[in-house]
């Protein structure tokens, strides 16, 4: 699964590009969500073994067997969170980039630069 | 006490309940609101209080299981610390903030949801349960930056989403590989696992939650967002987020630290540091009120950061230590002043800083302010000097002499566009626009009055209470609150105050400090009586007065080298205020206080490498033999710059000659004597056989001497009456710092005795100049002549002043020039004679102009109607006339006790047989030299009285010149450039290079601020790229 | 101790009396010096007396003020007192004069006493002239004092006293104890200074015929002026026997006194008739350039 990790690299890095050269405001927001992305991918693969299935009680497990039978559950758990929280400061961006839309009726980020020094 | 798990509970229950119930609630909203901040606030106190009487930390763990499985919240000293002030901070915020919640629902509930996070962060001890409630935080402030909705608060928060949401990425790659690396996300455990963070990927993990923190803590180079954040948003945010969030997340960075170290910890201490220079450097170049704060507010933290990396090292210091307590108390100062300026700019309606001058118009705000201001540069009484002192101490211990300079240097910065603010704010033409509410108001106040009582508990705490420095405070305090009483009643007030003062300090003086306390008391109370003349109730300038007079005493009273340093301070700070008082510009003012307070820093400097090599702050030692010197030359160094040395004196015309004109004398014949007791205190207490043997003093005797010859010469081309007598002030001083740099008994006493003699001639020569301007209203003495006919008692009084100041005999300006020469030949210092020679004979040139300009030659038109000065600036003027005359004809009365005080020092070289007094090379009988004197002057005089009969005046135009009637005194009288010829041969000398240096200095420094500060490009991309290279370059210098 | 006193001040009027008249001579001997160097034929010998005799006898009626009416008192008062505080002859009781109650210093701080009260008497006359030439005084005085103080120090360190009786003992004993021969540069120093002090071309820039004539004596006439003229011999004089005493050795009676000053004044009226007058910021730069090294130098030969 190393492949994954090196996906979650490249699309961190893709989406730093994004940022960093787009001047549009929403291709910005995509930018970040597509490094969220990736890092989410970083994180699962991470916590995951070989053979192993999702950490997920169902009927008939013994509890003596989870660790064995279970890919770590933290970064499982972790990613969840990420994703809700990734989730939120997108929208709040987009609002931002909305808000700022009707007040100055252009996206592009070099044109938001009234506060400076 | 509560268990701290339920501000998770009720802080977003309530917040969800005024959210979904807000059409029922109506006014209960607003009840609910502050109920669960109160709640939030009363949480930790009993927490605070358990752990301060000794009680263990607590962990509180969740979901029944035990870290590291779970997540654990801790409670300890530092924690219900920060919560309480944070919380309290919160409840403040909110009362500030209800105006601008009125009208929606979601402010509140933000708020809340804000202050849980606040919270979070503080308590949690689970790496990935931090970026939770950092990103809880976030989430809130983003949206409650946009609440007043305007344009720029729009594009300044998503610069601020664009930064904060790298610094999450960043820190969710650091956290995540750093489980990987411990199979943990418990902090402290991680902490303890600490060797399992190794390679590459154990590194760069630690630095990209370093450099995540860092983005959050608004370090430089990667906070031009935040920079935006503050000068947008509203004031009321601004204030929580300078104070609230900004506390909070330095406290996350608090408890990582040991992660990062030692590794890491001296980029951090860098980085910090840094932050804390190049912000302040770039806050020169402010003009936004707003925008100037939030410089500040990142220097503040930068200074924290950095001092926390300096100080904790490895090991994590807990309980009251007074490490922790310096940075508690630096937290605390920035958190509360920082807020009330925020809270204030809300107030003012204007951007710019010169829009705050309508504060003038509400003295409390404006006090306020000044407290404000005070502390963050701390200054004393505030919370911010114990802060600073201990500060210097302790790096001084750690050996961090380089770090020390840099934040020493950075707190002059500050320093300086604060007080230039305030100058401003005093001397610009007052505004209008503001607008005062309760509920602002309240919040500003409180924090102000919790500042005094932590100072005072941090006092207690680090130096232990001490009532006397509290003293000169809490009687200028009570004498301000007597706002009603008429001037004249003040000015008896303060002549009893301190003459009382007097009495019961004298007793507890002996030698030295006595003759000191004769200076520093009686006379200055002698000089006040000066300022009975004035009408009006000239608030604060009475209370200003005591406090300058009272803390001098205290200065003689200091048996350690902060109760010293503290005097010090206040004395520096109240004589700026009167300064800035009575000035037309301030930048008069701003001059001196930015000298004083490099002086101070100096000093500071000095005591605290003595502090590291002796680990005592007592005074009687000063250093050990191995760091004399620079304990040396920073003392003296510091001491100097008070006295006016040439090179440093730039502050002092404008200070001297721009100030009241009856507090002139106080601050050029009494304040300038401060300098040299500093001097004589370093020289006393270094150890004799250093201080007495060291070729530094060759240097320190060149240094008065040439004072004295540029001072003199600087004297005779000022056409100012003032000027003049600054300028020769610094000459006359010049002359002390020559003669202590001796470092002999005669040279001792004739310092000693030249401090004397400079006060009483000094002291009537200001104060004429006093009388004469308030009866011609100006100071240019060419537009003044023949006064003589309209002031003969000024003029008698000048007379004998300037006879008493050139040293011609028989008056007592001649023993101090015997005393001088004599100490000096005896040292062999010839060359330095030699040219104090000529300095004394320069004095000649603008005593002469001086009474020749003013009162000689002639009378003016417009002039010919003034009466002589006003009787209350005659009294001090004839006291001190008879005190010279007195010790003319006895100079034993003065010499013989300075000869005994300073024979406890050095073996006497002086002697006496009878009136005679004999050096290792000559004698002086001043008693028989005034007989004879008076004798070869009254034969002649009786001569000529005899052969006169019916003398008749002679009119002003009845002389003839040149065939000319002179018709015009105003072309007639010769005052005007008075020596051109002198100017042409010896004027090279006085072209200012020393204030085209500072000036130079001041440039550069605007210069290269406002260079540096083009890296802020407003564009919220090439604040993320700041960040990007950042990371690159910290992993550049951790060489990983 | 009240006979003691008297006698003090009795051998003071004597020797004061005698310097007097030596010093009147001396100035009517120089002007027909200067005259005949002129080619003029010059006034006769007394004519300072019978301008004293005439000016002090005549009565004035007006005054400029206060400081004008003492302004030549203090002139004289400074002149006797310097004299008064030099010992002339060297182990004479009669003129000893007061020079018990002070030293080198005092006479060197003396000599601005009477400068400084006819420079306030002059300023109040209320004429330019006045005031322009006090300017002018002062700021050459400031310059002449440098090598003066400077060639003082030298001796300082070569007698190490400062007692002006101490420094003409340690000369006696034969010509070549003389500071002029054990110490030349600060001999050379001074008496250029001195140079200055006169106030002989080069140096007139105060009193300056025909440019402020005749500076600050201006508005001064009949009785002021005849206490001025007296001074002008006695302060003359005073400077002279300082000179004597401190480079030429003293003088053990009154005819060596007499030699003395005579040669050492014939030099600055040597130079007064060869010479123009210098501007005053010539002067200025004059003094503090050649002179002022070479009493540098003085000091530092004597410290080595």
């Amino acid at each position: 699964m190393r492949e994954m990790a090196f996906l979650g690299f490249a699309l961190v890095l893709l989406g730093f590009w994004a940022m960093l050269t787009r001047k549009n405001i929403l291709r910005i927001i995509i930018g970040f969500t597509i490094i969220d992305s990736g890092i989410h991918l970083i994180i699962v693969n991470l916590g995951y073994l070989p053979g192993r299935t999702a950490p997920i009680l169902e009927k008939g497990m013994r509890v003596g067997d989870l660790s064995k039978h279970f890919v770590d559950p933290i970064p499982s758990a972790l990613v969840l969170t990420a994703i809700v929280i990734g989730l939120a400061v997108t929208a709040l961006m987009l609002v931002y980039a909305v808000r700022i839309y009707e007040r100055k009726r252009t996206l592009n980020i070099d044109k938001y630069r009234e506060l400076k020094w | 006490m509560v268990e701290p798990i339920y501000l998770f509970i009720i802080l977003p229950v309530a917040a969800f309940l005024m959210g979904s119930l807000h059409q029922h609630l109506n006014r209960w909203q607003v009840f609910i609101f502050f109920t669960v901040l109160l709640f939030s606030f009363y949480l930790p106190i009993p927490w605070l209080i358990h752990l301060l009487k000794g009680g263990s930390t607590a962990q509180v763990f969740t979901a029944g299981f035990l870290p590291p499985i779970s997540i654990n919240l801790q409670i300890g000293i530092e924690e219900a610390f920060l919560m309480t002030i944070i919380n309290l901070l919160g409840i403040m915020g909110a009362f500030y903030l209800l105006h601008h919640f009125r009208g929606t629902v979601y402010g509140p509930i933000l708020y809340l949801v804000f202050i849980m996070g606040l919270n979070g962060i503080i308590m949690t001890r689970d790496l990935f349960n931090l970026f939770v409630f950092m990103e809880i935080t976030s989430i809130s402030l983003y949206s409650l930056i946009t609440l007043s909705g305007s344009s720029e608060n729009l594009t300044a928060g998503f610069k601020y989403i664009i930064a904060s949401g790298i610094a999450s990425i960043l820190f969710l790659i650091g956290t995540i590989y750093l489980y990987y690396l411990t199979g943990t996300l418990n902090i402290d455990v991680m902490i303890a696992s600490g060797y399992k963070i190794v390679g590459p990927a154990g590194s760069i993990a630690l630095i990209m939650l370093l450099s995540a923190i860092i983005v959050e803590l608004k370090q430089f180079p990667v906070n031009g967002w935040a920079l935006d954040i503050y000068t947008a948003s509203d004031p009321g945010i601004a204030a929580i987020i300078a104070g609230g969030s900004s506390s909070a997340m330095f406290f996350a960075a608090y408890k990582l630290l040991p992660l990062w170290s030692p590794s890491l910890s001296s980029i951090i201490a860098g980085i910090g540091i840094m932050t804390y220079v190049l912000m302040n450097l770039m806050g020169l170049k402010q003009v936004k009120a707003n925008r100037l704060l939030g410089y500040s507010s990142i220097a503040q933290i930068g200074l924290l950061v950095g001092l926390s990396a300096l100080l904790l090292h490895s090991t994590p210091v807990t309980g009251l230590t007074t490490i922790w307590i310096i940075l508690g108390g630096l937290l605390i100062n920035h958190l509360l002043a920082k807020a009330g300026l925020f809270w204030i700019s809300g107030l003012i309606k204007g951007e710019s800083l010169s829009s705050w001058s309508v504060l003038r118009k509400y003295p409390s705000l404006l006090f306020i302010f000044a407290c404000l201001l005070m502390a963050l540069a701390g200054l004393p009484p505030f919370p911010g000097f114990w802060v600073k002192w201990n500060i210097a101490m302790q790096l001084a211990q750690h050996k961090q002499f380089l770090w020390l300079g840099f934040i020493m240097l950075g707190t002059l910065l500050e320093a300086v566009y604060f007080f230039r603010w305030f100058g401003l704010i005093m001397k610009s033409e007052l505004t209008t626009g503001i607008r005062v509410r309760i509920s602002s108001l309240l919040p500003i106040f409180t924090g102000t009055f919790l500042m005094f009582f932590i100072s005072l508990t941090m006092m207690n705490l680090l130096s232990g209470f001490n009532f006397n420095m509290l003293l000169p405070i809490l009687i200028a305090t009570l004498i301000f609150a007597l706002k009603l009483i008429p001037g004249k009643l003040k000015a008896l007030m303060t002549i009893f105050i301190i003459m009382f003062y007097f009495y019961f300090l004298l007793p507890e003086l002996s030698g030295l400090y006595r003759l000191f306390a004769i200076i520093f008391f009686p006379l200055s109370a002698l000089f006040m009586i000066a300022a009975m003349n004035k009408p009006g109730y000239r608030n604060g300038y009475f209370e200003l007065l005591i406090l300058i007079v009272l803390s001098l005493g205290n200065l003689l009273t200091s048996h350690t080298s902060l109760q010293f340093f503290y005097s010090w301070e206040v004395i520096t700070v109240a004589t700026y205020l009167i300064i800035l008082r009575g000035v037309k510009r301030f930048d008069t003012a701003l001059l001196y206080l930015v000298f004083s307070l490099a002086g101070a820093l100096m000093i500071l400097a000095g005591f605290s490498y003595s502090y590291a090599v002796t680990g005592s702050t007592f005074l009687g030692i000063l250093g050990s033999s191995n760091s004399q010197i620079t304990i040396y030359i920073l003392l003296v160094g510091g001491f100097l710059i008070k006295t006016g040395a040439v090179g440093v004196h730039i502050w002092l015309p404008g200070a001297y000659a721009e100030t009241e004109d009856d507090f002139s004398p106080i601050i050029s014949a009494i304040l300038s004597k401060t300098g040299i007791l500093g001097l004589l205190l370093v020289l006393l207490l270094m150890g004799k056989s250093f201080a007495a043997n060291t070729e530094l003093n060759t240097i320190l005797g060149w240094i008065g001497v040439l004072t004295a010859f540029l001072g003199a010469l600087f004297a005779i081309f000022q056409e100012d009456l003032k000027y003049m007598l600054a300028y020769s002030s610094m000459g006359q001083v010049g002359y002390i710092v020559l003669a202590l740099a001796l470092y002999s008994h005669l040279g001792w006493t004739a310092a000693l005795y030249l401090a004397f003699n400079h006060i009483f001639f000094k002291g009537i020569l200001f104060l004429a100049a006093a009388g004469i301007i308030q009866r011609l209203g100006t100071r240019k003495m060419y537009e003044m002549g023949g006064l003589i006919n309209r002031m003969p008692l000024s003029f008698l009084a000048v007379l004998i002043s300037i006879i008493a100041l050139s040293g011609v005999p028989p008056l007592s300006g001649f023993g101090s020039k015997w005393l001088l020469y004599n100490a000096l030949l005896e040292k062999e210092w010839y060359l330095q004679a030699a040219l104090a020679f000529f300095a004394s004979t320069v004095a000649f040139l603008y005593c002469f102009r001086l009474i020749h300009s003013i009162f000689l030659g002639q009378e003016k038109t417009r002039f010919r109607q003034v009466k002589e000065a006003s009787l209350w600036f005659l009294i001090p003027q004839y006291v001190l006339i008879a005190l010279i005359m007195l010790i003319s004809l006895f100079p034993n009365i003065i010499i013989e006790p300075i000869a005994q005080v300073m024979a406890d020092f050095i073996p006497a070289t002086l002697s006496w047989e009878g009136n005679t007094l004999m050096s290792s090379l000559g004698y002086w009988n001043g008693n028989v030299i005034m007989i004879i004197t008076m004798g070869v002057f009254m034969i002649p005089l009786i001569g000529l009285l005899l052969r006169v009969r019916s003398m008749q005046k002679v009119k002003q135009f009845n002389i003839v010149y040149a065939a000319e009637r002179p018709d015009k005194p105003e072309t007639t009288h010769v005052a005007h450039n008075f020596f051109p010829h002198y100017q042409k041969a010896l004027g090279f000398l006085v072209t200012p290079l020393v204030s085209k240096f500072w000036a130079a200095v001041s440039e550069w420094c605007h210069t290269i601020a406002g260079v540096l500060r083009n890296i802020y490009t407003g564009n919220g991309q090439t604040y993320a790229l700041h960040i990007v290279f950042m990371v690159v370059l910290i992993y550049i210098l951790a060489g990983v | 101790m009240l006979q003691e006193t008297v006698t003090i001040i009795a051998y003071a009027f004597i020797s004061l009396l005698v310097i007097t008249i030596y010093g009147l001579t001396l100035n009517g001997l120089v002007m027909k010096i200067v005259a005949r160097v002129h080619g003029r034929f010059g006034p006769p010998l007394w004519q300072p007396f019978i301008d004293i005799i005439k000016n002090n006898a005549k009565r004035t009626m007006i005054y400029h003020g206060t400081m004008f009416f003492l302004g030549p008192v203090f002139r004289i008062a400074g002149g006797i007192g310097t004299y008064l505080f030099i010992p002339a002859i060297h182990g004479s009781e009669v003129f000893a004069n007061f020079s018990f109650s002070g030293d080198l210093l005092l006479v060197m701080y003396f000599f601005f006493f009477g400068q400084l009260g006819m420079a306030l008497g002059a300023g109040e006359s209320g004429h330019p002239y006045s005031a322009i030439a006090v300017s002018r005084g002062l700021a050459q005085m400031t310059a002449f004092e440098v090598p003066f103080a400077l060639s003082v120090i030298s001796l300082a360190i070569q007698y190490q006293t400062l007692s002006i009786t101490g420094i003409v003992s340690a000369q006696q004993g034969g010509i070549l104890h003389w500071t002029v021969f054990t110490n030349p540069l600060a001999t050379v120093a001074a008496l250029i200074a001195l140079l200055g002090m006169n106030m002989h071309s080069p140096f007139d820039i105060v009193l300056a015929p025909q440019e402020i004539p005749i500076g600050p004596p201006t508005e001064f006439h009949s009785a002021y002026l005849g206490l001025l003229q007296t001074n002008r011999a006695i302060f003359n004089l005073a400077k002279l026997v300082l000179f004597m005493n401190l480079y030429f050795g003293g003088a053990t009676n009154i005819l060596i006194l007499i030699i003395k000053t005579f040669s050492i004044y014939m030099l600055s009226v040597i130079v007064g008739v060869s010479f123009p007058r210098f501007r005053t910021e010539q002067s200025i730069r004059f003094f503090l350039g050649i002179p002022t090294i070479l009493g540098i130098l003085a000091v530092i030969f004597q410290k080595l």
